[in-house]
C-alpha cells in the first residue's frame, strides 16, 4: 500500500511550481496568453486557391513572412481556405504591404490591413478578384462574453457544489474537492500559457469537459473515504491512505479509459482538434493527479489544522 | 433486482429510441424546388443551366452516396421539383445543390419529406439531429441597423410634439419661461435625433438581446447573435438552418407594432375623394374588364406568393404611390386578412393610405397576451398601455372619433377599426384575423418590445463549418475509433462484465441521442464534448460497480451475494459524482451562453441516461445473468490482478 498522505506536502509544491512555472513562462516569455481569432479579432479571409495550392505550401508561405496564421480547409473540392490572422499579425501584414508597394504610394498608405492580405494574397498567388470569397476585419467573438459570464459561472458552480457536498458529506471534503477543482483549472489554465494554445471554443469545451471530469473523480475517491471513516476505527489519515489505495484501481482504468477516447482524436489526425485533445488529455491526468494527490491530502490537512485549533 | 420481468423497461426504451433515431439513418426524400421563373426562360438558357446541373450531379453531388434523382437532371420535371432519394442528405448538401444552381432551384420551397416516423408519430415534426454551424456550416445573415431610418421614424413619432413645441416657442402670448420651456423641451428632443457611436451600440445591444430571445422562441438552439460594431450591424448565425424561408420568417417577426390613423375622409382639403378611393376605383375598372390579374393587388400578391422580398414589395408601393401622387404626409399601406375560410392563408387584400406620422408605437406598448375568441373563433392579442401611452392613447381616440386607426405589424396593416369612442384606461385589444400562431408572435412583439433599430439584410449566406470539412470527417472517425478502443478495453479489463457494461454505454449513447432528437437540439462541437464526457461517466459508473463486486468476490462472497452488494456499495458514489456535475450542468445551462450551453445541455442529458444504463440496466443484466442464467464464476479483470489484492 503506498503512503499518499505521507508525500501530500511533495505534491502539493510539485503543483505549486507547476502553477508559478506555468504562469511564469507565460507572461514572462509571451507577455499573456496566445491571441486567437475567437477571443480577440483579427482578420479572417476564406479563399479559393488554385488546385496545385496544398496546406503545405500556405503554411510554407506564411512562416515565410514570419505570419502566424490559422488555415482551415472549408471545401476540399474547390479548394476553399479559411485564413485566419490573429491580432498580432496585422501590423506586420500592414508593413509587407508597404514594404512591396514602396512606402510612398499612396495605395499602400491608404489599405486597411485586410486590403494589404488580399493585395498580397493576389499577387503571389496570382488570384483572380473572385477567387477571395470572403475577408473581414472580425471582431472579437467569445472572448468578452465567455470571460464576463465564466468567471460568474465558474464562482456560482462552485458554490452550489460546495453546499451540496457539505450537505452529503462534510464542509472539510467539500473545501477539498473545491480546491482539487480550482487546482485544476488553474494549472490547466498555466499549461495553455505555457504552450501558448489558442483560446478558442474547443479549448472552452475541454475545459468543461475537464472540470466535470475531475468533480467526479474526486467523489469517487471522497465516498470511499467517508464510506471508511464510519466502518473503520483508524486515524483519519491512514483511513484516507486506505481508501485512496482501494479506489485506485478504478481510477486507473477510468482514466485510461476516457484517455483513449481522447488520445483517439490525437492519432486519428483531426488536425484542428489537437488543441482540444491535448488540453483534455493533459487535464485528465491532471484529474487523476488531483484526486489522488491534491483532493484528499487537503482534507487531511484541513483535518488536522482544525482539530489543532479546536484543541487550543 | 426484484424481477426480470422489469426487462421490458429497458426494451421498450431502446426500442423506443431507435424509432425516434430512424429519421437519421433512413432512407430519405427530397423535393428540390423548380423556380416558376425557369420555365419562362429562352430555351437556349434553360438548356446550359441544366446541363450544367447535371454535370455538378455527377461530379460534386452524386459519387460520394448513392443518391438517386428523378428525373434525370438533363430533363425538365413534370411536377415542380426533382426528387432527390438517399440517406444522409444533410442539410449543408441540401444548401450546397440550391446555391449552386440558383436560376434553377429555389431554395425556400425545397422540402424534405418527413419520414414515416415523423409523419405519423410527430405530425410532420422534422426529428433528425442538427448538426451545428461549427460542425455543418448553416446560414449566416447579417443585418445592417439602418439608422437613417430609425432616425426618420424617430422623427415621425415626434412630429406632433414638435410641432406643438415649435408653436409655443414662437406664441407672444406665452410668458417667458413657458417659451423657454419649450424651446428647452425642442433641443432635448432634437438631441435625440443625433447618434452617438455608444448609442447606437447601446441600439444594436437592444436589438441583439431582442433577436435573441425570438430565435429561441422559434425553437432554434445556439443561434448565435453578434454585434459587429465597426460595421453598426448583427451578425446571426444560425446552425442547420437550410431554407431561409426561415429566416425571412424571423426577419419578419423583427419587425414593429405601430398605430398609425388612416387617411382623413377628403385628405386633399378639397372634396376629391380619398387616395384609397381612387385605388379602388382603377381596380375596380380592371375588374370589370375581366383583368383581374392586372390588377395593383392581384400583382402585390404575386409578388408576395412567389417570395420575391420585402425589397420589391417597397418598390411596388413607391411605384404607385408616385402613380396616385400621394404627398409626403401619407404613405400607402397594404392590408392582410384571410378569405372567408379562417384556414386561408393570410394575404394582402386591400391598399390603405396611412398617416406618415406615427400615433402610438410599440414602445408605449406591454404585457401582450393572445387569447381565443369563442364568438368569432379567431385569436386576438390583447395589451396594457404604459402611462404615457394611455395618455396619448386616450387623445389621438379622443381627438378622431370617427376615423380609423390602422395597426401596422411590420409592414403589414393588420386591422383598422374605427374609433368610436375615446379609450382610456390603457388596456387595449387588437382583432385580426388572426391564427394561433400569428396572435402569439404578434403578442411576442409588443411584450419583448419592437426592435428598436429597423434592421436591413445585408448579407446572407451559406457558411461552411468552423473547422472545415476536412476535420469534421476525420475529428467523427477519431471519435468513432475512440468509442471502439474504450469497448474494447472493457472487454479485455472486465471481460463478461465488460461486455455487460459495453451494451450499457451503446444503449446509453442510443438514448441520448434519441432525447437530443426529440428536443430539436442542434449538436455543437461543445455538445460533443459534453457527449464524450458522458461516455466518460458512463464507463466510471460500470468501473466503479465492478471494482466493488470485486472486493465483495475477494472477500469470498457467494456471486449473487457479491453483485448485489457491489451494486449497493457503488450506488451512491455514482449518485454523488453524477449529482455535483448535474448541478453544475444545469447551472452552466441557467446562465452559460453559446457553447457553454451546448456542452451543458448533453452532459445533463448524458447523466440522466448514464443513470439509467449503469444503476438500472447494468443490473438488470447482471442480475440476469447471476440469478437465471447460472453465470457462477463472474470473472471481473484478470485473475492475476484478483490474487494480488487478496
Amino acid at each position: 500500500m503506498f503512503d499518499f498522505i505521507k508525500y501530500k506536502y511533495v505534491s502539493i509544491t510539485f503543483s505549486t511550481i507547476l502553477i508559478i512555472v506555468g504562469f511564469g513562462v507565460t507572461f514572462g516569455k509571451y507577455g499573456g496568453f496566445a491571441t486567437s481569432l475567437d477571443f480577440d479579432g483579427g482578420l479572417r479571409a476564406v479563399v479559393e486557391f488554385p488546385e496545385n495550392v496544398e496546406r503545405k505550401n500556405l503554411e510554407e508561405y506564411f512562416s515565410s513572412k514570419n505570419l502566424e496564421a490559422v488555415l482551415v480547409l472549408m471545401d476540399k473540392d474547390k479548394n476553399d481556405y479559411q485564413i485566419d490572422i490573429g491580432l498580432g499579425s496585422v501590423d506586420q501584414i500592414r508593413q509587407l504591404y508597404i514594404d512591396r508597394k514602396g512606402k510612398d504610394s499612396v495605395e499602400a498608405k491608404q489599405a486597411s490591413a485586410i486590403d494589404a492580405l488580399i493585395g498580397l494574397l493576389q499577387e503571389d498567388f496570382k488570384l483572380e478578384k473572385k477567387k477571395i470569397l470572403s475577408a473581414n476585419q472580425v471582431g472579437s467573438v467569445v472572448g468578452a462574453e465567455l470571460t464576463s459570464t465564466g468567471i460568474s459561472l465558474l464562482s456560482l458552480t462552485l458554490f452550489f457544489i460546495m453546499l451540496y457536498l457539505s450537505f452529503r458529506f462534510q464542509f472539510k471534503f467539500a473545501l477539498g474537492a473545491i480546491l482539487a477543482l480550482i487546482h485544476d483549472l488553474v494549472i490547466t489554465i498555466a499549461f495553455i500559457g505555457f504552450f501558448q494554445i489558442k483560446p478558442s471554443v474547443p479549448i472552452i469545451a475541454a475545459l468543461l469537459t475537464l472540470l466535470g471530469y475531475s468533480i467526479n473523480d474526486t467523489i469517487v475517491v471522497f465516498d470511499r473515504i467517508r464510506e471508511n471513516a464510519g466502518n473503520l476505527r483508524d486515524t483519519f489519515s491512514r483511513v484516507i491512505n486506505l481508501s485512496i489505495n482501494q479506489t485506485l484501481a478504478r481510477t486507473f482504468n477510468t482514466s485510461v479509459a476516457t484517455l483513449i477516447s481522447v488520445v483517439a482524436i490525437i492519432i486519428g489526425g483531426a488536425v484542428e482538434l489537437y488543441d482540444f485533445a491535448y488540453v483534455l488529455t493533459f487535464g485528465i491526468i491532471l484529474g487523476t493527479f488531483s484526486s489522488v494527490f491534491i483532493a484528499a491530502p487537503l482534507v487531511d490537512i484541513y483535518d488536522t489544522l482544525s482539530k489543532r485549533w479546536k484543541r487550543s | 433486482m426484484k424481477s426480470v420481468q422489469w426487462i421490458f423497461v429497458p426494451i421498450l426504451v431502446v426500442a423506443s429510441s431507435l424509432t425516434l433515431l430512424y429519421p437519421n439513418f433512413a432512407e430519405r426524400e427530397l423535393e428540390l424546388a423548380v423556380r416558376k421563373e425557369f420555365k419562362q426562360l429562352p430555351e437556349e438558357t434553360r438548356k446550359d443551366l441544366l446541363n450544367s446541373f447535371a454535370e455538378r450531379w455527377k461530379t460534386d453531388y452524386n459519387p460520394k452516396s448513392d443518391w438517386q434523382i428523378e428525373p434525370d437532371p438533363n430533363i425538365f420535371p413534370e411536377q415542380d421539383y426533382y426528387l432527390v432519394k438517399g440517406r444522409f442528405i444533410t442539410s449543408a448538401k441540401i444548401n450546397q445543390l440550391s446555391q449552386e444552381n440558383q436560376e434553377l432551384i429555389l431554395e425556400p420551397k425545397n422540402k424534405l419529406r418527413p419520414t414515416w416516423v415523423e409523419e405519423y408519430i410527430f405530425g410532420g415534426r422534422p426529428l433528425a439531429i442538427r448538426l451545428g454551424l461549427d460542425l455543418q456550416g448553416g446560414m449566416r445573415v447579417v443585418l445592417k441597423g439602418d439608422f437613417d431610418d430609425y432616425t426618420s421614424k424617430l422623427k415621425d413619432s415626434y412630429t406632433k410634439e414638435i410641432e406643438e413645441l415649435t408653436r409655443k416657442k414662437g406664441d407672444a402670448s406665452l410668458s417667458e419661461k413657458e417659451r423657454k420651456e419649450a424651446q428647452d423641451k425642442l433641443k432635448e428632443i432634437e438631441s435625440y435625433f443625433e447618434l452617438t457611436p455608444s448609442r447606437k451600440l447601446a441600439e444594436l445591444e437592444k436589438a441583439k438581446l431582442i433577436i435573441d430571445n425570438r430565435l429561441t422562441n422559434q425553437n432554434l438552439t445556439e443561434p448565435q447573435v453578434r454585434i459587429q460594431k465597426d460595421q453598426d450591424s448583427i451578425e446571426v448565425s444560425l446552425p442547420g438552418v437550410s431554407n431561409s424561408s426561415q429566416i425571412l420568417d424571423i426577419i419578419r417577426n423583427t419587425e414593429t407594432v405601430e398605430y398609425r390613423l388612416r387617411e382623413p375622409s377628403d385628405p386633399n382639403g378639397n372634396s376629391k375623394g380619398t387616395y384609397h378611393d381612387a385605388i379602388e376605383l382603377e381596380e375596380m375598372k380592371l375588374m370589370s374588364q375581366g383583368r383581374k390579374e392586372e390588377t395593383e393587388i392581384v400583382r402585390f400578391q404575386n409578388i408576395v406568393k412567389q417570395k420575391l422580398g420585402k425589397d420589391e414589395q417597397d418598390k411596388f408601393l413607391e411605384v404607385m404611390e408616385k402613380k396616385y401622387n400621394i404627398p409626403e404626409k401619407y404613405k400607402l399601406y397594404v392590408k392582410w386578412s384571410r378569405a372567408n375560410n379562417p384556414k386561408a392563408s393570410l394575404l394582402p387584400r386591400e391598399f390603405v393610405v396611412l398617416e406618415r406620422a406615427i400615433s402610438l408605437d410599440g414602445k408605449d406598448m406591454r404585457n401582450a397576451r393572445e387569447s381565443y375568441d369563442q364568438n368569432r373563433l379567431s385569436y386576438y392579442v390583447s395589451f396594457s398601455l404604459t402611462s404615457q401611452g394611455a395618455e396619448k392613447f386616450f387623445d389621438i381616440t379622443s381627438k378622431n372619433v370617427g376615423r380609423q386607426l390602422a395597426i401596422v405589424w411590420g409592414d403589414k396593416v393588420i386591422s383598422d377599426p374605427v374609433i368610436r369612442s375615446p379609450i382610456a384606461g390603457g388596456n387595449a385589444q387588437i382583432d385580426g384575423e388572426f391564427g394561433q400562431k400569428e396572435a402569439t408572435d404578434l403578442a411576442n412583439v409588443i411584450s419583448e418590445g419592437a426592435l428598436p433599430i429597423p434592421l436591413n439584410v445585408l448579407e446572407m449566406r451559406f457558411i461552411g463549418p468552423t473547422l472545415g470539412i476536412e476535420s469534421i470527417e476525420v475529428g467523427l472517425k477519431a471519435v468513432l475509433l475512440g468509442f471502439a478502443l474504450v469497448i474494447v478495453f472493457m472487454l479485455v479489463i472486465y471481460r463478461l462484465s465488460g461486455l455487460v457494461a459495453d451494451i450499457a454505454l451503446l444503449v446509453n449513447v442510443i438514448v441520448l441521442m434519441a432525447l437530443l432528437s426529440l428536443m430539436g437540439f442542434t449538436l455543437t462541437l461543445p455538445g460533443f464534448a459534453g457527449i464524450i464526457l458522458t461516455v466518460g461517466m458512463a464507463v466510471d459508473a460500470n468501473v466503479i460497480i465492478y471494482e466493488r463486486i470485486k472486493e465483495e468476490l475477494i472477500a469470498g462472497k457467494h456471486v449473487s451475494a457479491a453483485v448485489a452488494q457491489g451494486f449497493e456499495n457503488a450506488f451512491w458514489t455514482i449518485m454523488d459524482s453524477n449529482v455535483t456535475t448535474l448541478i453544475s450542468g444545469i447551472l452552466m445551462i441557467k446562465l452559460g451562453n453559446g457553447p457553454i450551453k451546448g456542452f451543458a445541455i448533453t452532459l445533463c442529458w448524458g447523466i440522466i441516461t448514464s443513470l439509467f444504463t449503469s444503476l438500472f440496466l447494468s443490473r438488470m443484466i447482471m442480475d440476469l445473468l447471476v440469478n437465471k442464467l447460472g453465470v457462477r464464476k463472474l470473472q471481473i479483470g484478470f485473475k492475476k490482478l484478483e490474487s494480488k489484492n487478496v
